[in-house]
């Protein structure tokens, strides 16, 4: 109770001289997190706050991923200057479009005495409604001032009323306070922070929509709703229940299934000519539509990603998986024959492709990512001297990969680590480095059976099979929607933070909506340790390459 | 008299040209690295550098002939044209001292830093390049510039240190349009005129670097490092804008091409071929205009990918699985891979020496550096890793040399280099590899 208290006192508003605008209280509340937008964030903020037709034009920075998680590198990146110079590009790109006069009279929200004159109110009113939705807090009058003055000088200027508008609002945009998320905390008894509202609003927002928090996250926010129980939930119930959380879930398997790879996969066209085209997007595209089908439309069990032969096909992807295409709209639902040897996303040409070479499938590639990516187990990076030739040697008596892997793997500093990864990838030796089927490799039958951690199974299916009912993957799915909620690394999520969650999401049968509350409604979820976070992120793992 | 943007700003909707008479800023005469010609047209001193991964095969390229006549090996004949302009450095060694070797990454870092990484795929320092760009750039429209000849911008070796590393333009087009899109205006050009919404756009970026403060003064010390580098990236801004607002002092004798169209940049080996000299070409016309006087050029990352059509395995995986010839006595197709970046790298120094300037050519002006990230890519081994410098640096440094390294440690060659480019510096590097001992019988 004592903590609902603090929260009212700290986050109280104050009104100021520049008209009827809400402005936040400066406090020092310890920093907790500083976390980069990513493009898709950005995008999607844009389009929340301005609308769809606001064009955002520019080069993002590249993201990359720490430990399975690109979320993770956000709480450790910074801004270039070549990364800067585009922001700022975009930035007044955004706001010569919002003020324009196509736009001003829906985005402007007040009248100026004068178009060509300054008008401090007017502008207050505009810097501060945006403010609110870019800081996803409201501005300090400091802040708020100095968007006023600098809009009133370029008004003086260029003898513009909507050009200070334009400059003031680019300048909002390139500022760190839009382009990084801060989170704040705030004492909750004896030595414990928690997340101040705002903070948590944004949390929730981006984890769940993909985006900054609209109108009502806000309110629930200033008003300090967002700090009880009761409130909480009900703005959780909200977030879950829209069509929105399709966004933000589909930006969470983007990066927990590493589907932005697909961005520079090359296939070698000489040997593989179907590849090309529009296949990598449809594929990325096949599996989301998948994963989303399955857990938030059809409401089903997480797990069944692993065996569904449901899936959704457009007709570069028809194309690869041989079937024919009949249907008017640009993707059709589709269900892979029982013997079509298909079991899940697993062995949706996404998984198959990314983790393979140019032209031959890798057990190794495949089994290190996969191991990875669903189990949470990565695979230490080999010895920097080991000899693979003998992987290679198709020359010799040793015919198919599984064969020539097995040789090399016999070696006692190899084995360990394949045989922790190998069988993962020797059971989907069925499918060629694109995804295509196949029976037979260099005039062999492929053997397709595997023994995991003492599991034996057989081929692509038996590996759904496998992994469906291996607990460690919905318990992996757990741990890495925390650390991508939280922006940290994945080892550093302690099982007991996850504990509560997990048995709800495993009690309602794994349903993605039952994990996520579970996650943001424990106690855990808005703890916070001042300044700690970049500490632990900053060491990248790289998985063993051939 | 000092610039004063905020007065200037006042007069520009009405049409004054007043403030167009700004004297050039002191930054920008007091450049370094800038060589009077004999036309006594002024001509900087540009830095490049040139990544390609996995090496080369140590008993085809390393010559057996140290200084200067040295005999031309297998796989450095494609720079056979340059030998007189370039030297080569073997036998250099990357010392780890305690910290691991990471493979594809350590000896590039060490490289590019001096340091051995204590992390994978972070710098411990700002890079070579951008520690020179802060000496030679000033005064130009980009200090760096990157391009990505394989169509991935985290090809670049370039940092202002720790996990961010700056992005590549990853296709010709998109270099193209950040030197000579909207913003540019050619130095030789008779209307040149400062853009009067340049000036605007600075009074936005200096209230952006107002909120340092306050943004700063809550954060810890992982999260402030981070910040600075944001801030910098700010005022690098601001540099970029104020450098646009001043005609550069160069007579370049080049003619801007029309933009390259779409072209796929991946890595099949035939792309990266047509893309490489075209990257470089822009590159090349950007330091001639003085867009930029440091270019950054990675034709893949560390552990390359690319791949010869119909090769199913590509260059990296091949280096771990061909077996050793064991009467050639190295891996053969590894071998030629090989020989493909040694020609990329020709084609690229092919393109600054085809520009004129003054008495000589921009790669007269220039010291492109060469390096890779391991020696022996197959057992990742990062001792001999092959480096190049190629250019005299407008005469500051000795060309045609062969340096037999005899396991000496790779940063006395990035001493070396910032020596020959006007940096004061003694000594360069950490623990094992620290240095003062640059080559001083290069340096003119």
């Amino acid at each position: 109770m004592r903590n609902k208290v603090l929260l009212a006192v700290a986050w109280f508003l104050i009104s100021t001289t520049c008209g009827a605008v809400p402005v936040l209280a400066a406090t020092s509340d310890p920093m907790t997190g500083l976390r980069r937008l990513s493009e898709q964030e950005y995008r999607n903020s844009i389009a929340d706050i301005f609308g769809k037709d606001i064009a955002v034009q520019g080069m993002f920075e590249p993201q990359i991923r720490m430990n399975g998680l690109i979320a993770t590198s956000t709480s450790v990146l910074s801004v270039t200057p070549a990364g800067f110079e585009s922001f700022s590009k975009m930035a007044d790109g955004i706001a010569i479009q919002v003020t324009d006069e196509k736009h001003r009279g829906k985005l402007v929200s007040c009248t100026p005495k004068s178009a060509k004159a300054p008008d401090d109110a007017c502008a207050a009113e505009f810097f501060g409604r945006y403010g609110l939705m870019l800081f996803r807090r409201p501005l300090t009058a400091g802040e708020l001032k100095m968007r006023v003055t600098l809009a009133r000088d370029m008004t003086k200027s260029s003898g513009d009323f909507y050009a200070g508008l334009r400059y003031g609002l680019a300048q909002l945009l390139q500022s760190p306070n839009f382009l990084f998320r801060k989170e704040r905390a705030i004492p909750a008894g004896g030595k414990a922070l928690t997340l101040e509202p705002y903070s948590r609003a944004s949390r929730l927002s981006y984890l769940m929509w993909a985006t900054t928090p609209d109108s009502e996250l806000l309110r629930a926010a200033q008003t300090g709703e967002l700090a009880t129980a009761a409130g909480l939930d009900k703005q959780v119930e909200r977030l879950l229940a829209s069509p929105r959380l399709e966004a933000g879930m589909r930006a969470f398997f983007t990066d927990m299934l590493e589907l932005d790879t697909f961005d520079t996969v090359s296939k070698d066209a000489l040997i593989y000519p179907k590849w090309g085209g529009a296949m990598p997007s449809s594929a990325k595209e096949e599996t989301l539509r998948t994963v989303i089908n399955l857990t938030l439309r059809e409401n089903g069990d997480l797990r069944d990603m692993m065996t569904t032969r449901k899936t959704f096909i457009n007709r570069s992807m028809a194309a690869l998986y041989d079937v024919d295409f009949t249907f008017d709209n640009d993707w059709m639902p589709y269900e892979f024959a029982k013997d079509s040897g298909r079991s899940g996303i697993v062995t949706q040409v996404s998984m198959l492709s990314m983790f393979s070479h140019p032209g031959q499938s890798s057990p190794t590639k495949r089994g290190v990512a996969l191991m990875d990516i669903f189990l949470c187990e990565p695979t230490p990076t080999p010895p920097a001297n080991v000899d693979f030739s003998a992987i290679n040697d198709t020359t010799g008596p040793l015919k198919t990969v599984r064969e020539r892997l097995m040789a090399h793997a016999t070696t006692p500093t190899c084995a360990s680590c394949h045989n922790h990864s190998d069988p993962i990838g020797l059971s989907l030796e069925g499918f060629d480095t694109i995804g295509g089927r196949r029976l037979t490799e260099n005039g062999q039958s492929i053997d397709l059976s595997a023994t995991l951690q003492g599991k034996k199974f057989q081929d692509g299916t038996g590996l759904g099979q496998y992994l469906h009912d291996n607990p460690k993957f919905p318990a992996c799915v757990a741990k890495k929607l925390y650390a991508y909620a939280k922006g940290m690394d994945t080892d550093d999520v302690e099982p007991s933070v996850t504990k509560a969650a997990y048995k709800a999401f495993s009690d309602s049968g794994f349903r993605l909506r039952t994990l996520i509350r579970g996650l943001v409604e424990s106690p855990e979820f808005f703890n916070a340790q001042a300044s700690t976070v970049e500490a632990s992120a900053g060491q990248t793992k790289v998985a063993a390459s051939p | 008299m000092k610039f004063q943007r905020r007065t200037l700003l006042r007069g520009m909707f009405q049409g004054s040209t007043a403030m167009m008479a700004v004297p050039f800023l002191d930054c920008f005469l007091d450049s370094k690295g800038q060589a009077l010609a004999a036309t006594g047209q002024r001509i900087p001193t540009r830095f490049s550098t040139f990544f390609f991964g996995l090496g080369l095969t140590t008993s085809l390229w390393v010559p057996k002939k140290a200084g200067l006549d040295y005999d031309t090996t297998i796989q450095l004949k494609p720079l056979e044209p340059f030998k007189k302009k370039m030297n080569v450095f073997s036998g250099m060694r990357v010392m780890v001292d305690d910290n691991p070797n990471y493979q594809h990454w350590s000896g590039n870092a060490a490289i590019a830093t001096g340091i051995a990484p204590t992390k994978n795929s972070q710098f411990d320092s700002k890079t070579i390049d951008q520690t020179i760009a802060d000496v030679i750039s000033r005064g130009t429209r980009y200090k760096t510039v990157q391009a990505a000849a394989s169509g991935d911008p985290k090809h670049c070796y370039s940092s202002l240190g720790g996990a961010n590393t700056l992005p590549a333009e990853p296709t010709p087009l998109s270099l193209y349009t950040r030197l000579f899109g909207p913003g540019f205006q050619d130095p030789s050009s008779g209307d040149w005129k400062p853009d009067p919404q340049v000036m605007l756009q600075q009074s936005v970026l200096s209230t952006v670097t107002d909120e340092r403060k306050d943004f700063m003064k809550d954060l810890g010390p992982g999260d402030r490092a981070r910040m600075d580098q944001y801030f910098t990236s700010v005022r690098e801004a601001e540099l970029q804008m104020a450098a646009e607002l001043q005609r550069p002092d160069v007579v370049a004798k080049v003619t801007i091409p029309g933009a390259p169209g779409e072209m796929p940049v991946n890595y099949a080996l035939p792309n990266v071929r047509t893309v490489t000299p075209l990257m470089a070409k822009l590159g090349a016309l950007a330091m001639a205009t003085d867009q930029t006087r440091v270019f950054n050029l990675a034709i893949s990352e560390p552990g390359s990918n690319i791949f010869v059509p119909g090769d199913p395995l590509g260059y990296h995986i091949t280096t771990h699985m061909e077996a050793i010839d064991l009467t050639l006595g190295y891996q053969p197709k590894v071998a030629e891979y090989n020989i493909y970046s040694m020609e990329l790298l020709a084609s690229v120094l092919k393109e600054m020496d085809a520009i004129p300037e003054g008495d000589g050519t921009l790669l007269d002006h220039s010291l492109l550096m060469a390096y890779s990230d391991q020696s022996y890519a197959k057992i990742h081994a990062v001792d001999g890793i092959p480096i190049m410098l190629a250019g005299n640096a407008s005469g500051r440094m000795k060309t045609g040399y062969h340096i037999a390294g005899g396991g000496n440690p790779v940063s006395r060659v990035g001493l070396t280099v910032q020596k020959a480019m006007g940096i004061s510096i003694d000594g360069w590097g950490k623990g094992s590899m620290e240095t003062k001992a640059a080559y001083t019988e290069l340096l003119a």
